[in-house]
């Protein structure tokens, strides 16, 4: 009884002696932002080790290059895009900066590549008697074929819904899943639409996170596992058509799609963008976004700067001029030449 | 026409008969008065300002305001010889609180049970030691934000509370002074960690590190309430006001919630009985 009251004496004097928990705030001037801002990133951005590695980011070189700037600049836009141009050092398409004058966007994972898509073409193809099944467009092609187009995983699609349309296309001989420029949206409608097309559940990869301000502080990785899903499961040839376009997201959907064994990845290096993003905001109010948990394949390596395909093909500019999809074409007769091999060893 | 008022007036006449019986009823009483029966039960309404820091969420701190609610149930209690004060208690807030052009919402709510032995230092002063358990939880929630829109708070914790009363004539009249602070001690917390989205949590059932030993070093946490009673003809106002001073220091992650509440309610007197005494007495038809 004596411990415990002298235990409850001691703590009571402890707690008194703590001040109030406040965080160390910046004062809401132009170099308070600049500093909140790269003190944000410094202690919570999750690639530094990575970026270091890679393009040789030093981020504190970053503070000196950019403080003096600010230190001069004479309005909140020319901090605005001072700001924007630090972040956009970092070479990653989820880190943002968000104010009344816009939002900042690194673009060079998409811009400095070749498009490798056309929706003027790919009408040639959906023609005019497509469906539309919770955004996914889809259509049968004239070589028995099912082509989908998934422009975006920012809602879910519903399981009824895709085994809807697995039903409505269970007579093709193979699947094209388009989901070029596709920049992503959330993880857990990438994995619901993958879910549809395994029969038993495998270890895709893994996902970590910062426990700390150090730029090395990350969590032991955790395994990531695809489940299949309750509905419809598509196991015939499918083939994922990807482009620098494909980020986020949709980076995760090809992360996921490339461990099962009767799917293909056709096209061009996906933009990558693997780290999932969260927010925080400056004394201004001005909101920031960035890379906070890394996500790894199974092999264990970042796919922040894109997934290779297993075999590449570009749009050619001959294809373009005359209205074809190279990716499209290929795609299918890669299904056909499989049901050909697959004819061929039946007869030996 | 006719036959509508008189059915109209036969109503009445039944029902005063009716309440004059039950009230005569009442006045005869089944059993001895018991102070073990007697509840105390007050509720309150009233706004809070609230101060919420969440590094999760953000740096820096949101401020505004929101309604408050408090019901509590106080009532005497026995075990053996020992005779003890048994309250119980249900706060909640919902709230919303800015930082510049940035929202969030608040919605905290706890519920806390709670043992006293009360002391009488004088025929004025009373003063109440004793324990309380803690269940408290809610979130912070900031649209704005995307994959850390919202912050959890989940808790448990055993604390130690006092309460001081005095009793303050006015005229002829006494109005209670009533003090109480509640400290927790000892307890479970959650908290994500430094980085860690919901999605890995929830989604992937990653939990490792989530709930973390709270204590007054990591989280120095404690409420203070002030009331008066103030009696009005045969009820009693209650006006109080309550300082929920919450904060953690976890995985890195630094919160606080400075809940300053003013509330006012009526506390009510009443006598609990049991099923089959009630049965006897108001039942017509035993």
């Amino acid at each position: 009884m004596k411990r415990l009251i002298q235990y409850i004496v001691a703590t009571l004097l402890s707690a008194c002696s703590m001040s109030c928990i406040e965080e160390d705030n910046f004062e809401n001037s132009p170099i308070g932002n600049f500093d909140a801002l790269w003190n944000i990133i410094d202690q919570r951005y999750c690639f530094f080790s990575y970026s270091e590695k890679e393009f040789g980011l030093d981020w504190n070189n970053i503070y000196h290059k950019y403080r003096p700037l600010i230190e001069k600049s004479n309005t909140g836009l020319e901090q605005f895009d001072i700001m924007g141009n630090m972040l956009r050092e970092l070479r990653d398409g989820h880190v943002n900066l968000t104010s009344e004058y816009g939002t900042t966007f690194y673009w060079d994972w998409k811009l400095n590549h070749p498009i490798n898509f056309s929706d003027s073409i790919q009408r040639n193809y959906l023609g005019a008697n497509f469906r539309v099944n919770s955004g996914i467009q889809y259509t049968i092609l004239p070589d028995s074929n099912a082509y989908a187009y998934v422009g975006s995983f920012a809602s879910n699609f519903g399981n009824g819904n895709i085994s809807a349309m697995m039903m409505s296309i269970s007579k093709c001989r193979g699947l094209i899943l388009d989901i070029r420029e596709n920049g992503g949206g959330m993880l857990t409608s990438a994995e619901e639409l993958a879910s549809h097309f395994t029969k038993e559940k495998i270890h895709t990869g893994y996902i970590q996170h910062k426990t700390g301000t150090g730029h090395n502080d990350l969590s032991t990785p955790e395994a990531i596992h695809l489940e299949p899903s309750d509905g419809s499961i598509w196991l015939r040839p499918v083939v994922v058509l990807t482009n620098r376009g494909v980020y986020s997201s949709a980076n995760y959907f090809v992360m996921l799609m490339r461990e099962l064994p009767h799917v293909l990845i056709l096209g061009d290096r996906t933009g990558g963008g693997s780290g999932l993003p969260l927010n925080s905001t400056l004394p201004n109010g001005w909101g920031v976004r960035f890379s906070a948990c890394p996500i790894l394949d199974r092999q264990g390596k970042i796919t922040e700067f894109g997934i290779d395909p297993d075999t590449i093909v570009h749009i050619t500019s001959e294809d373009w001029n005359r209205g074809h999809d190279t990716m499209i074409d290929a795609a299918g007769m890669l299904i056909n030449r499989f049901y050909e091999q697959l004819e061929n060893e039946n007869k030996e | 026409m006719k036959n509508k008022a008189l059915y109209t007036l036969l109503i009445i006449l039944v029902q005063s008969l009716h309440t004059t019986a039950l009230n005569a009823q009442r006045s005869t009483p089944t059993e001895q008065i018991n102070p073990y029966r007697i509840v105390e039960r007050c509720t309150l309404h009233g706004i809070s300002l609230l101060n919420n820091l969440d590094t999760y969420l953000s740096g820096y701190n949101y401020t505004g305001a929101g309604y408050y609610f408090n019901h509590e149930n106080l009532r005497n209690a026995h075990t053996g010889n020992y005779n003890w004060k048994y309250l119980t208690t249900f706060s909640a807030t919902l709230g919303y609180t800015k930082q510049q052009s940035n929202s969030q919402f608040t919605l905290l709510a706890s519920r806390y049970w709670s043992g006293y032995h009360p002391f009488r230092v004088s025929n004025r002063l009373q003063l109440w030691t004793g324990a309380q358990i803690q269940l408290a939880g809610g979130a912070l929630y900031v649209p704005a934000n995307g994959n850390n829109m919202v912050s959890v708070k989940m808790r448990t914790a055993l604390a130690a509370t006092g309460i001081a009363i005095y009793r303050l004539p006015v005229r002829q009249h006494t109005i209670d002074l009533r003090y109480r602070i509640d400290i927790p001690l000892a307890g479970i917390m959650f908290s994500p960690e430094f980085g860690q989205s919901y999605y890995e949590i929830f989604g992937l059932g990653n939990t490792h590190g989530v709930i973390k030993f709270a204590h007054p070093l990591n989280s120095p946490s404690w409420q203070h309430t002030l009331s008066a009673d103030i009696p009005i003809g045969n009820n009693t106002l209650r006006i109080a006001y309550t300082a929920n001073l919450y904060q953690s220091k976890v995985n890195s992650l630094r919160t606080h919630i400075y809940n300053h509440s003013f509330a006012i309610g009526f506390a009510k007197t009443i006598y609990k009985i049991k099923r089959k005494d009630s049965m006897k007495a108001y039942s017509p038809l035993l």
